[in-house]
């Protein structure tokens, strides 16, 4: 379980200084698909690299059942993103001189994961193992990033945004195999978006406004890819 | 203008290689010239053969270290242009697609032949300086008449100003070919989408590791990088060792100015090429610690790989020094008397050698320390 207690976060300094979250308090059950829901400046995605250890927050812990990782060194916190957190971003981050395959090795090899291709059979990209990113569409280059978090076998999924740079029909593709592979895999998923359509999808969507929760609830009836409106 | 007086700053390394160039060929043309103003006043046969050596020396020194400095120049300056053009390709497709011509942007590179200027110069105005001590030294033992420094514009024409144009020129020409690329192609995004694709298929083999991989391309994609590495162990290992071999067959300033310049062309190329590596890698160095990739494996995996261009060039350099050397003594000085017999000092190649390896992986300890201050945050944000 994540537990996020009393987080806050400010950039910049003097007049410049702006707070952008101001004492978050969040729980994240295992196993659980939770929807991170805010407009653009709400603080969304600072939340999800301060869970997921990309960065530091200014005060407060975010603890992995007993592990606070705020109080982690560097080094540790890199040991710790291997072995149980992958990253799925909307701007992608492949390696653009390594082919479909490699891409995907780069997080297999920290699991020692050798069934790689069955992963990315499932995204259906089995017949493009030796293409390159730019040889790629938008879709088909996020489902590689989807390959590549998954096969690393994390405890913990975090998406900002995945599908922010993708047209409908592929957005719908990447969130239904991202549905079908947690269930595959059982790992707990915590997505980013502003999309609040995607909010029908998760079992949990935490509401965020101006560094702050305004709302967290359950969805009792959840809808799948290609249930939700866009 | 997207370039500027800044940007040329970034050229360091070859103002520092067209500095110890000119400052070399300077010192060792002025004396030519110098020399050969007093031959009608030489009767001796003795004195000849000794005049003639100085004329010999004066020649392969400047052919050696001036060519050899002035191809590396050319090379580092198209290694920075095409790296330029590639981390501006937004900027530059952004001037294509308002209209400016290939020709009207590459002509700001030109700029960069200020960088040329500004270590010719030095090394010009550094020989006059130096040239008093220099000439004593060449004639310590007065077998030749006096010889009078003299100020000669040419050798300022043919070592300052030419290669200030020469280099712009090509910076401006080469630019104009690299900037044979479709605006639409330069505007795409450069980290996932643009780079150029570098197919290694044959080479890579699905059962090698990531790390394995990612460390083949990367020495791959650069390979003007393993040049330059193998270039500043090569001035680092001849230079050094031909310091000390030379010690009983020239004088001591001469050794200290070969160490001087030999330690200065190693670690200022060594520095540019470990940056480039680096920033050329962030957002690959920054994925692999998201993902979970430890400080050692992003830097072995980026840097590693270069290792044994360093030693090659390492080993190239001793060859190297010791066929110069040897070549001096059984070619420039065989006429002389009591020319020293030239063997090669192999306590002192291990010796440079070691200082060699403290120097290197001194400088990869302080890169890998930059590694881990990388905020992953910004990287991703760029």
């Amino acid at each position: 379980m994540i537990v996020a207690k009393d987080i806050k976060k400010s950039y910049g300094n003097g007049e410049s200084r702006c707070q952008v979250l101001q004492g978050i308090d969040i729980k994240i059950e295992n196993g659980d698909f939770t929807v991170i829901l805010g407009a653009s400046g709400s603080g969304k995605s600072t939340l999800l690299n301060i869970i997921s250890g990309l960065e530091k927050p200014d005060s407060g812990s975010v603890f992995y059942d007993e592990v606070d990782i705020t109080n982690l060194s560097e080094n540790k916190l890199t040991d710790f993103r291997k072995k149980n957190i992958g990253f799925i971003f909307q701007q992608y981050y492949l390696l653009s001189n390594l082919n479909v395959e490699k891409n995907v090795k780069m997080g297999a090899d920290l699991a020692g994961n050798k069934d790689y291709r069955s992963i990315l059979e499932a995204v259906g990209l089995g017949g493009k193992l030796h293409k390159y990113p730019a040889e790629l569409s938008g879709g088909e280059q996020q489902r590689v990033c989807v390959a590549r978090a998954l096969a690393k076998n994390p405890k913990f999924l975090f998406l900002d945004e995945p599908t922010g740079a993708l047209d409908e029909q592929t957005g719908r593709q990447v969130l239904d195999y991202i549905c079908q592979l947690q269930e595959k895999f059982g790992c707990t998923i915590v997505m980013v978006t502003h999309n609040s359509n995607i909010a029908d999808m998760a079992r949990t969507v935490i509401k965020m406004n101006s560094g702050k929760i305004s709302e967290v609830f359950t969805n009792k009836l959840r809808k799948t890819a290609f249930e939700i409106g866009w | 203008m997207i370039i500027g007086i800044k940007d040329s700053i970034k050229l360091l390394g070859i103002s520092v290689i067209s500095c110890c160039a000119v400052l070399v060929c300077t010192m060792f043309m002025n004396y030519y010239i110098d020399i050969a103003n007093i031959k009608h006043l030489i009767y001796s046969e003795q004195v000849m053969i000794f005049y003639n050596a100085q004329v010999s020396t004066a020649k392969v020194v400047c052919a050696v270290s001036g060519g050899c400095l002035l191809i590396t120049s050319i090379i580092m300056l198209m290694f920075y242009i095409k790296h330029y053009i590639d981390s501006h390709k937004k900027e530059l497709g952004i001037l294509k697609a308002l209209g400016y011509s290939e020709l009207k942007i590459a002509g700001h590179f030109a700029i960069f032949g200020s960088s040329v200027f500004l270590g010719t110069a030095v090394g010009f105005g550094g020989a006059f300086i130096i040239m008093p001590l220099f000439y004593d030294t060449q004639n310590k033992d007065k077998l030749l008449p006096d010889i009078e420094i003299k100020f000669h514009p040419e050798l300022f024409f043919y070592l300052v100003f030419l290669p200030t144009v020469v280099f712009a020129l090509l910076a401006v020409l080469y630019a104009c070919v690299k900037l044979r690329i479709p605006a639409n192609s330069l505007l795409r995004d450069n980290f996932h989408t643009n780079a150029k694709i570098h197919k290694y298929k044959d080479n890579l083999k699905n059962d090698q590791s990531f790390l394995t991989d990612i460390k083949k391309c990367t020495l791959k994609s650069r390979k003007s990088l393993v040049f330059f590495i193998t270039f500043a162990s090569f001035c680092f290992s001849s230079m050094t060792q031909m310091s000390f071999s030379m010690k009983d067959l020239s004088s001591f300033m001469m050794g200290a100015m070969i160490m001087v310049i030999g330690l200065t062309l190693s670690v200022v190329t060594l520095l540019i090429a470990v940056t480039t590596v680096i920033n050329g890698n962030k957002k690959s160095i920054a994925m692999m610690r998201v993902f979970g990739y430890s400080q050692k494996e992003c830097f072995d995996s980026l840097l590693g790989g270069y290792r044994p261009a360093a030693y090659i060039g390492f080993a190239v350099g001793s060859i190297y020094q010791y066929a110069l050397l040897k070549i001096m003594v059984e070619v420039v000085f065989k006429d002389m008397e009591n020319v020293p017999e030239y063997k090669f000092d192999f306590p002192m190649m291990f010796l440079s050698l070691a200082a060699f390896i403290i120097l290197y992986e001194l400088i990869m300890l302080f890169y890998a320390k930059a590694i881990n201050k990388f905020s992953i945050k910004e990287i991703m944000l760029e």
